[in-house]
């Protein structure tokens, strides 16, 4: 995906990293999982935060698949054309 | 703790204590045991306890001793072992000395045996310790004809005391060896001191040259101190000189006062300063404990935070990072991308049965969201001319309608539309990709222009927006059953296709 591609890199700038920048990202990171966004931030921990995170990314890699292949599914059905198109936009 | 309160009794007894020590010389014998008992090092502080309760008749005697000793038993730690075996290097060093001097004095009393009878009493049988106890009330004999003037009031409640100990120990050695061990242990550890004492005071009392003696026998046991590492300072200077206790006692108060909770820097004023050393050592000890402990589960909660973060790696393509921000940047990144992701696919799941009747060529310029609301105001707006149009129409165009009504909001498909949707329009789908290629429209035999207009709608497409076009495809693709139909609305169709040309 683009935005993946175009992602800029922090990394540069989180040389030396303290436990608070890794608080922070952490604390980023759990508003991104929608199991735990809204409970308090104090109440997870890190290792929840990051167990979660990979169980997110499990389901999404799963619905990624899951939603890959029923895509395929109709754009097969459909015009070689249209499926193109759609394939250009989804494969961007 | 729990011992806090009976030291803290302790305390304050010791300290109206002192003050009587200080102020009344001559009869200071009574008092004077209690300092050097105190200075002897921590089982005096169990003594003490049973002392103020041995003064009053022997009945509360035994109350206090008894309940002084689970008390003991209570605080049980390393610091407490290790300072009983002090106390008995101490007395043993205690017993040299006062074998030497005491030896010149009286030659009718042999010390080392009494005092090894003291210091070993849990294994003697109560013989011994009888005659142990005989040996005190003769040493305590000895003393008291030493001292007509002070004496005759105070031995007589004593010797009671050590009697009904002694008898107590052969009591309790009988009926339960480990608590006679620790009462043995405990009072052998008094009653020697209470004899040195005694003897010493006694010394003091008689003449100058005993004094030297005790002097000097102070200096070699200060001597023997340097080698034999554990000695009590303060039973050094008790024996050498009673001035030289003041200090010793504004030293103790001093220490006390501020720590009356923590029982063993209590105890730490009374041992000499190797053992202080030691004690304090056990502290840091007990402290370092609690701090490996807590170490402890901070790396267990490290280990399982970086095993966490070693799985989220290997879900993370492409990330070779070492450092935990930037993987966690990483995974922050490549979470947002998989949403994204997601939330296309599905919009893409929905789109596809969208495009059937013909919308879809216009979707890709769109932004997504825009293009699902453009979409749905389409499906909305079509419907409305349209009406016009045969009723038919409508209700071939609705479900593409109601499906950008579902897709618009949030971008989950709705499931029922995979199968539902393309089956209807199967035969329109195939109307509609046959109007892209206008083999439709040439089928049909249309207007000219057409065969002009529609390449330039499907080249372009990304550039056009707006919803003329898209009612312009929709009135195609809504012509085309119209077509096949005999009907009249193909003259209205042609006057609206020319202006949507000129744009």
């Amino acid at each position: 995906m683009s935005s993946r591609r175009s992602r800029s890199r922090q990394t540069s700038s989180s040389r030396n990293i303290t436990d608070d920048q890794i608080n922070d990202l952490v604390s980023k990171l759990q508003q991104l999982l929608p199991e735990i966004r809204d409970r308090r931030s104090d109440k997870v921990s890190a290792s929840k935060v990051l167990q979660e995170t990979c169980n997110y990314i499990r389901s999404l890699h799963r619905e990624v698949d899951d939603l890959s292949e029923r895509l395929s599914e109709l754009l097969a059905t459909t015009d070689t054309a249209q499926a193109a198109i759609i394939r250009n936009l989804l494969m961007q | 703790m729990n011992h806090c309160v009976p030291d803290f009794e302790i305390q304050m007894e010791e300290e109206e204590e002192y003050p009587i020590s200080i102020s009344k010389k001559p009869s200071t014998q009574n008092d004077e045991i209690m300092e050097l008992l105190w200075q002897n090092g921590q089982v005096v502080m169990h003594s003490q306890n049973q002392r103020p309760f041995r003064k009053p008749p022997p009945p509360p005697n035994t109350n206090g001793g008894d309940g002084v000793i689970p008390a003991r038993e209570i605080r049980s730690s390393e610091a407490e072992s290790y300072g009983h075996q002090h106390l008995f290097i101490q007395e043993d060093e205690m017993a040299s000395w006062l074998h030497y001097p005491i030896n010149e004095d009286p030659p009718t009393f042999d010390h080392n045996d009494f005092c090894t009878d003291m210091l070993y009493p849990h294994q003697n049988a109560s013989a011994s310790q009888n005659h142990s106890s005989a040996a005190v009330q003769s040493s305590v004999r000895t003393a008291e004809l030493r001292h007509p003037p002070p004496r005759p009031p105070i031995p007589p409640p004593r010797r009671p005391e050590q009697i009904h100990n002694f008898t107590k120990h052969g009591n309790a050695s009988s009926s339960s060896k480990a608590a006679a061990a620790q009462q043995t242990v405990v009072d052998s550890c008094d009653t020697p001191a209470a004899t040195a004492e005694r003897a010493e005071t006694g010394r003091a009392s008689v003449s100058a040259a005993a004094v030297k003696a005790a002097e000097s026998g102070g200096g070699r046991e200060t001597a023997t101190c340097d080698v034999t590492v554990t000695s009590s300072p303060g039973g050094s200077s008790g024996s050498a000189e009673p001035v030289q206790r003041e200090p010793v006692v504004d030293r103790k108060r001093k220490g006390r006062e501020p720590e009356d909770s923590e029982f063993q820097s209590e105890d730490v004023d009374f041992e000499s300063p190797e053992s202080k050393k030691q004690v304090r050592g056990s502290t840091s000890t007990k402290r370092s404990r609690a701090a490996e402990v807590h170490n402890l589960s901070e790396r267990r909660r490290r280990d399982r935070i970086n095993e966490k973060m070693k799985a989220l790696q290997e879900l993370i393509p492409r990330c070779n990072k070492s450092d935990k921000a930037s993987m966690l940047d990483e995974a922050i990144e490549y979470l947002k991308s998989l949403q994204l992701q997601v939330q296309m696919m599905s919009m893409g799941c929905g789109m596809v049965p969208m495009m059937f009747p013909g919308i879809q060529q216009y979707m890709p310029p769109m932004g997504m969201g825009i293009g699902m609301g453009m979409a749905m105001e389409m499906g909305m707006g079509m419907n409305r001319p349209v009406m016009p149009f045969p009723n038919m129409l409508a209700s071939s165009t609705l479900p593409a309608a109601t499906a950008a009504a579902h897709l618009g909001p949030r971008f989950p498909m709705p499931p029922f539309h995979m199968p539902h949707v393309p089956a209807p329009d199967s035969s329109r789908m195939q109307a509609a990709n046959q109007s892209d290629n206008n083999n439709m429209l040439n089928s049909l035999g249309t207007l000219d222009p057409d065969k002009s207009i529609i390449p330039n709608f499907t080249d372009p497409y990304q550039q056009y927006l707006g919803l003329q076009q898209a009612q312009l495809q929709l009135m195609q693709s809504m012509n085309q059953p119209n077509a096949r139909k005999p009907s009249t609305s193909r003259g209205q169709e042609n006057p609206e296709k020319h202006p949507s040309e000129e744009t």
